[in-house]
């Protein structure tokens, strides 16, 4: 579809998405691209002047534009929320715009604030009573409340600061594991497109599509340099985000208990070939790192709990963390490797920078041979 | 200053008071009623809203007493007459209030309303009327307390009101009788605020007051 605007250069322009049941598809791009355009043609705010937008197969404009809205959720920056009203009613607007009694509504509303992960004693709150946070919160309800398969998100996160906005994003991750609606989500934050979405839509000025990727490849495999430009220089280590650790191939020397002596650990360091020497606790847990250049000059059986030793960082945990978290670990470790441990916190082995380069290559094969083409768009 | 005259004339006094009262009330609210549409219809046309600004400023323009005059061979010399120009007055107050509180209903509500599927009628009088209610009602003081002031003016073509006691205290150089009219009618229009500034807390619990 297009929509030119008289008199100004083409908002969107001979755009061809498709947006798969039950995605998150995120439109990104530089402002005045047309992501927010393209958006509002969805719901009819925005009429296109060529094409059609199709909704399950069917013409959005064979709908009464104010049934079709009732059916698709709509969240917006400054939450949109309306001031007069309570929170609960806020969230039962569609509900009884499509005439439910008002208890049902409240009802349906208070089941919604519980599932945004919001106290429902602030049902009878105003909205200038929240936090900018919460605001959000309900903002989503709200457009929840009527539970529509179809979610049209405009900058939803972009008014909060950054670590509300973090836990906005994990929450509509979390929703999306349990509602599985088809969510449409513009920004113009590179980073929350890649965290969230499953698809993301680059566009370029003047509303034309870049590439329309999933996150892992628009990283991996950028068409052209403008897409490489605006993922950012980065990339490369943002998309190890994409590769678990689960798989990786950890090494168990050197590594000692505290109760341990200095010739067994200067053994151990020996036999790895390793200057650094992990010791851990009684439980297996990591203590810090010791230098062999420190233990060489003690008695051998001084015992290692009796040695200072360095700080270990931060770990990273196999079976959930990705590759990304793998080399910051390894990146802030003294040793230069990183400690990976299991979901108890007991180490389970350290990582190298040569294993963990392995594990890298290997993941980009994988990758490549799951799907060899970038889907790119003419330009 | 003489007491006796207040105790002696108490009947007369509570009798103007009210006649003030009502000279003055009643135009604001008619205002109220007819600004709501003219004012609603200039905030949604562009057009529509320049010349009813005009018309409203040429009206309050003109003197009092002379639209007094000019509506005698109309409706005489009544209350109808005291009445209709002091509603055309509280139009030029009305108007402009309700024109400005539509538009001061934030943008993303209104897109919100739109996109959660209200129909323009509906929109209208369920969210944009209660979010213009504020401004609204401050104008709606203004205009109650300005007629309300203006209906001693009526006194000059026979209409009854604390009025009466100026030009009765002038014409018998008897001060008494015009302190006591001045001080009922700022009593007066301070208990007309009052009670609408309640009227406004009562409406709009989810006003930000911090």
């Amino acid at each position: 579809m297009t929509k030119r605007y008289p008199g100004a250069s083409v908002a969107v322009d001979a755009l061809d998405l498709e947006v798969p049941d039950g995605k998150t598809v995120v439109l990104v791009g530089p402002s005045g691209c047309g992501k927010t355009t393209t958006l509002r043609m969805i719901n009819r705010l925005v009429e296109p002047t060529e094409g059609r937008v199709l909704l399950d197969g069917r013409d959005v404009r064979q709908s009464n534009p104010a049934q079709l809205r009732r059916g698709i959720g709509y969240v917006i920056q400054q939450t949109g929320l309306f001031p007069h009203r309570t929170v609960e009613d806020n969230i039962a607007t569609v509900p009884l715009l499509n005439g439910w009694r008002r208890a049902k509504a409240r009802a349906r509303a208070r089941d919604l604030l519980k599932l945004v992960g919001l106290d429902p004693a602030l049902a009878r709150r105003y909205p200038y009573q929240l936090s900018g946070g919460q605001q959000q919160r309900v903002g989503v309800a709200r457009a929840l409340a009527a539970d529509p398969p179809v979610l049209l998100m405009d900058e939803p996160f972009s008014a909060v600061d950054p670590v509300i906005r973090a836990s906005l994003q994990d929450e509509l991750l979390r929703l999306q594991t349990e509602l599985r609606k088809t969510v449409v989500l513009v920004t113009h934050d590179i980073e929350e497109a890649i965290k969230v979405g499953d698809l993301v839509a680059l566009y370029r000025p003047h509303g034309r599509l870049a590439q329309l990727d999933t996150p892992q490849r628009l990283l991996g495999m950028p068409v052209d340099s403008y897409v490489s430009d605006f993922v950012g220089f980065d990339r490369g280590i943002r998309r190890l985000s994409f590769f678990r650790a689960v798989g990786l191939d950890l090494q168990t020397q050197p590594i000692v208990g505290t109760d341990s002596t200095v010739a067994k650990a200067l053994s151990a360091a020996r036999d790895a070939g390793q200057p650094w020497i992990l010791v851990t606790d009684s439980d297996g847990k990591p203590r810090g790192w010791l230098p062999a250049a420190r233990l060489a000059p003690l008695a051998d059986d001084t015992p290692l709990g009796n040695v200072p030793s360095d700080g270990f960082g931060h770990t990273f945990t196999v079976e959930t963390d990705s590759l990304r978290a793998a080399l910051d670990a390894a990146v802030l470790s003294p040793a230069g490797r990183a400690i990976g441990v299991d979901s108890t916190g007991r180490v389970a082995g350290l990582l190298s920078y040569d294993r963990l380069q392995a594990a890298v290559q290997a993941a980009e094969a994988a990758a490549q041979d799951a799907e060899p083409e970038p889907r790119s768009m003419p330009t | 200053m003489s007491w006796s005259w207040v105790s002696g004339n108490g009947s007369l006094i509570w009798q103007l008071t009210r006649e003030t009262a009502y000279l003055g009330v009643v135009p604001a609210l008619i205002g109220l009623v007819i600004s709501v549409p003219l004012g609603i219809a200039a905030a949604r046309w562009r057009w529509f809203s320049p010349p009813v600004l005009t018309v409203v400023t040429i009206i309050y323009a003109l003197p009092s007493l002379a639209l007094f005059i000019a509506l005698i061979p109309a409706l005489g010399l009544s209350d109808t007459n005291v009445i209709v120009a002091l509603t055309l007055f509280s139009l030029c107050i009305m108007v402009p209030s309700v024109i400005v509180g539509v538009r001061s209903v934030p943008e993303p509500v209104r897109q919100a309303a739109t996109a959660m599927g209200y129909s323009e009628l509906r929109q209208l009088v369920q969210v944009e009327l209660p979010l213009a209610t504020p401004v609204i009602l401050a104008g709606l003081r203004v205009a109650v307390v300005s007629s309300i002031s203006l209906t001693s003016v009526g006194q000059l073509i026979g209409v009854s009101s604390l009025g009466y006691l100026f030009i009765d205290g002038l014409q018998r150089s008897f001060p008494t009788e015009i302190y006591v009219g001045l001080a009922l009618i700022i009593v007066l229009a301070l208990a007309c605020d009052l009670v609408l500034v309640g009227v406004r807390r009562a409406l709009t619990p989810w006003a930000d007051r911090s």
